[in-house]
């Protein structure tokens, strides 16, 4: 039980400060003072403590959904288990669960979006949705490539070995590791996908589906935005970890560390693609995953071609 | 058995016919309960024991035939019961509004052969194959023609009904062709006599026959061309019944074919491969253009193809991971396909019940006339999102069981390393439909229910009556339970898998109950944890100041609700991905980007489908041009007609001398 509230513990821990290295990063790479490490937190208090705005054109679907939003999200963050600590929640078959869930989240935020009647979020959510469903079969071969390393469809399971996998297999989980970074860009709204900090609402995409959201609500879904982040982030570093040194107190800091300068580094570094791009940079991810699931085949069957 | 069938099927008509025209819903409400009645309890009676047999009687072609009621046949019992009882409770309020239109006969003739189709699609799942299999078949085809047959003043009603007919008659041919073979090497034609064939000839042929027979009926690609046409020209509570139970009576046939004993290595392989790969494509072909529908109900027949598509992958995962020695596999396989069958079945015909809830208050069913609907029709548009949320295979409710249960199946194919690349397949198309379900129905739901109205229509939209509401709740109950009590009803359906797949399912109790039990709390804990939030969210907000406003136009002051997004841009980003596979036909001109004032224009594009135009219009194509000759014999005249019968005559008369005849 101790470890498990360790492990809960520990993944808010991640949730929370991932953020605040992403903007460190930034501003550090942009030679910027920057704010406070724990500013994006102050940011979602203040949130907390204010009324709220709703459109006249939306129903009660609309005030809903940022809950779902949360709820699926939080419910998703509490089957990942941090190296080999066990997770709050675990079952067989969770990967599967924890995917739908995060598949619901982004269903409810794209109904609440066209709830308003508003071109630009029916535009970020028409765009939420196509991306959503391009980087679903990435996910899961991502997740099915653990699977097949490990041998079990369940979190605990697959990260609950506690050893140092085979040196032959290194790659191949480096790369599983660098596919959920990208997951992790793409289903955060991050840069070469889409521009949290851009100025021009047509070019949004996850940002502009919150244009109507504001108070409690927009402190919601940063939140769950925040727990999303870090299910990736820690996936990834898993990953890795399974490779050096399969311990949490490895992991945890890597998850942070590795996502929160991953992120701020190719902000700073580089622009967003341009929107048609978007679709072919997402299939070439799926793409890569579908390689990275077969190399690790022919790898775990000693198979020499 | 034939004649008192016969007299039967009279006296419920003579019933139907004979009552006054606003209570002959309430006679056939009646006909089908006590038959639906009757068919739960044989079908408990099949559940608690072994198989029970109805009757047993010669027919005059195939030799010895019963009426035998096993645990699939319970399964689909119980399917076709459910729906069957919902949609004739759903007709009363739906066929209100033609009673004017249409004369006494008219609607007699409808509910007669809607009791007609729920009969004959109960004897075709207790039949044991044969004569009275394709006897109910055949049935079951001319009575769902007459219900597609409904609006019959409505010129494209009438095309797509006979597309129908001929389409199933293609069907038919190949079963006939199937049986016919059966009895020759086997001597008889019931199912169970595939198991001496098998023994006897190769299994193949036979398997492609009957399975093309079958898939025509399931919708099976490139097969599927007659749903989206007929479903949209069908009353609603005809294509919920159609779409959710009838199309399912296939899979039922490809699942009898698939159950030979002793069937394995190879040849249980190569028909699992079969399976596999026509699900997969059928599968992504069904859910892509789903996505580009705008027509509610051409877009719900659409995903009917896709959800047939995913039992297929489950049932050919189930078939290749038994031919790899994985009972496991195949048992999660097998459990996911057929309780994936019966949420379908909940799930599709509530969302046909809500395309006609929309379809008898706005007169159409093109998207986008539609917008903020869910004002004006409250319960409808919750009702509506609740199938939604069960479709999309989302958690709390029961599509994601099944989805869940197949996926399982797979990682385990995976992970133990059973034929991976196949499983891989699967994973990778079943993800990529998930994926694209959550696009399409989130488009249909937001485009007619969300938002501002795009046409005056709208605001005269009012809820539908309580009966109707009340016919929907029947699937929605069930719905929910399986969500969220899963453990229990994998229970029957681990016993049906286990007749099927000829193997002893403990394995799958052991596997699945710890499975499905956590889910069922995991579920239970999601739905606690949004209604906590909310709660939280609501007094967070008891103090503060809460006001309403117009929606922000990001400075943009002059909105109008022309500007909303449509079905088409919505789903624009995925119709270029998918430009290959359809032909578009464009009705106007949209607007050039150099026109600085443009005019108004009128604009309609379509997404058809490449093989419509590939496979379904050839035939009709063909048609025409034989009959242009053929009408050039049509003369008119007395004498050419005299010289035509003397010609046969001479033809006769000369092939006799040659000893030919």
């Amino acid at each position: 039980m101790l470890i498990k509230l360790l492990n809960t513990l520990l993944m808010v821990v991640v949730a929370l400060s991932i953020t605040g290295v992403i903007n460190r990063t930034r501003a550090v790479l942009a030679g910027r003072r920057g704010t406070r490490f724990l500013q994006h937190i102050y940011n979602v208090r203040l949130l907390l403590r204010k009324g709220a705005v709703y459109s006249t054109t939306t129903t009660i679907l609309f005030r809903i959904a940022p809950c779902v939003y949360l709820g699926a999200a939080l419910m998703a963050f509490l089957f990942i288990p941090i190296a080999n600590l066990e997770p709050l929640f675990s079952f067989h078959g969770d990967i599967i669960l924890v995917a739908y869930l995060l598949a619901f989240s982004r269903f409810a935020l794209i109904l609440a979006a066209m709830d308003t009647g508003s071109s630009f979020e029916g535009m970020g959510a028409a765009r939420e949705a196509l991306y959503g469903a391009l980087v679903e079969p990435a996910l899961m071969m991502g997740l099915a490539t653990l699977a097949l390393f490990c041998g079990d469809s369940s979190f605990a399971e697959i990260f609950s070995q506690g050893q140092v996998v085979n040196i032959n297999f290194t790659v191949v989980l480096l790369l599983v590791a660098y596919i959920f970074v990208m997951i992790m860009f793409i289903e955060g709204g991050r840069v070469p996908v889409d521009d949290p900090k851009t100025h021009l609402e047509l070019t949004m995409i996850h940002e502009v589906m919150c244009l109507d959201y504001s108070g409690v609500d927009l402190a919601m879904i940063q939140i769950a935005g925040w727990l999303k982040n870090s299910i990736f982030a820690v996936i990834a570093a898993n990953a890795v970890s399974a490779v050096f040194c399969f311990h949490w107190e490895f992991a945890a800091p890597l998850a942070i560390l590795g996502a929160g300068l991953s992120v701020g580094i190719v902000e700073s570094l580089r622009a967003r693609n341009k929107l048609s791009r978007n679709t072919t940079y997402i299939l070439t991810i799926s793409a890569l995953s579908a390689l990275v699931l077969l190399v690790g085949f022919l790898l775990i069957q000693d198979i020499n071609i | 058995m034939y004649l008192y069938s016969l007299l039967a099927a009279i006296i419920i008509a003579l019933v139907i016919f004979l009552v006054p025209k606003r209570y002959k819903v309430w006679a056939a409400t009646g006909v089908v309960s006590l038959v639906a009645l009757a068919a739960m309890a044989v079908a408990v009676m099949a559940f608690m024991g072994e198989t029970v047999e109805l009757v047993k009687f010669t027919t005059p072609f195939f030799g010895e035939e019963s009426l035998a009621v096993d645990k699939l046949s319970a399964l689909m019992l119980v399917i076709i019961s459910v729906a069957s009882v919902a949609t004739v409770l759903y007709s009363r309020g739906y066929v209100e509004g033609y009673l004017k239109r249409f004369s006494e006969a008219h609607i007699s003739m409808h509910y007669t052969a809607l009791v007609t189709l729920v009969v004959s699609m109960m004897l075709v799942v207790m039949s044991s194959g044969g004569f009275s299999f394709l006897f109910a078949w055949e049935l079951m085809t001319i009575a769902s023609f007459m219900l597609i047959l409904f609006e019959a003043d409505r010129q494209e009603v009438r095309r797509a009904a006979l597309n129908y007919l001929v389409m199933m008659h293609i069907g038919f041919l190949f079963l006939v062709v199937g049986f016919v073979m059966l009895f020759n090497v086997a001597g008889s034609a019931n199912f169970s006599a595939i198991n001496d064939y098998y023994e006897h000839a190769n299994l193949l042929p036979l398997f492609v026959v009957l399975f093309i027979g079958f898939g025509m009926k399931a919708g099976l690609f490139p097969m599927h061309i007659w749903l989206p046409e007929a479903h949209p020209a069908a009353p609603s509570h005809v294509s919920a019944i159609m779409s959710g139970v009838m199309i399912k009576t296939g899979v039922y046939g490809i699942i009898r074919i698939m159950q030979v004993e002793n069937l394995e290595g190879d040849m249980l392989f190569t028909i699992g491969l079969i399976v596999l790969v026509s699900g997969a494509v059928t599968g992504l072909w069904g859910v892509i253009f789903a996505a580009m529908q705008n027509d509610v109900k051409r877009l719900l027949a659409y995903s009917s193809i896709e959800n047939i598509g995913v039992i297929l992958i489950g049932l050919g995962i189930a078939a290749v991971g038994h031919a790899a020695g994985s009972p496991l596999v195949g048992m999660c396989g097998m459990c996911g396909a057929l309780l994936h069958m019966v949420n379908h079945s909940l799930f599709k015909t509530m969302l046909f019940f809500s395309a006609g809830n929309i379809y008898s208050k706005m007169h159409t069913t093109a998207m986008n006339q539609m917008g903020g609907l869910a004002k004006h029709m409250p319960i409808t548009a919750i009702m509506m999102l609740f199938a939604t949320v069960a479709i999309c295979a989302l958690p709390p409710l029961n599509g994601f069981v099944s989805e869940l249960l197949i996926y399982i199946g797979m990682f385990n194919g995976v992970s133990s390393g059973y034929e991976v690349l196949y499983s891989v397949t699967g994973i990778i198309v079943l993800s990529l439909i998930g994926g694209i379900v959550v696009l399409a129905f989130t488009k249909l739901y937001s485009v007619v229910f969300l938002g501002s109205p795009r046409s005056h229509h709208v605001a005269e939209c009012t809820e539908v009556d309580n009966l109707r509401i009340a016919a929907m709740c029947i699937p929605a109950a069930f719905i929910l339970m399986i969500g969220l009590a899963p453990q229990y009803i994998i229970l029957p359906i681990a016993d049906v898998a286990e007749q099927v797949t000829n193997s002893v399912n403990t394995i799958a109790v052991k596997h699945f109950a710890p499975t499905l039990s956590a889910l069922s709390y995991v579920s239970i804990a999601f739905v606690v944890v949004v209604v906590l939030l909310y709660v939280i969210k609501r007094s967070a907000q008891r103090n503060r100041v809460v006001s309403e406003g117009p929606t922000w136009g990001c400075g943009f002051t002059a909105v109008n609700t022309r500007m909303q997004y449509t079905g088409e841009s919505f789903s624009e980003g995925l119709e270029n991905i998918g430009k290959p596979l359809m032909k578009n036909t464009v009705d106007g001109r949209a607007v050039d980007k150099d026109e600085i004032f443009p005019m108004p224009h009128r604009y309609r594009i379509r997404h058809n489908d490449k093989i419509d135009s590939l496979l379904g219009r050839w035939w009709v194509q063909m048609m025409h041009r034989i009959n242009e000759y053929v009408m050039r014999l049509r003369t008119g005249k007395v004498n050419n007609y005299i010289t035509f019968a003397l010609l046969f005559f001479v033809v006769v008369l000369i092939l006799t001398l040659c000893g030919v005849l």
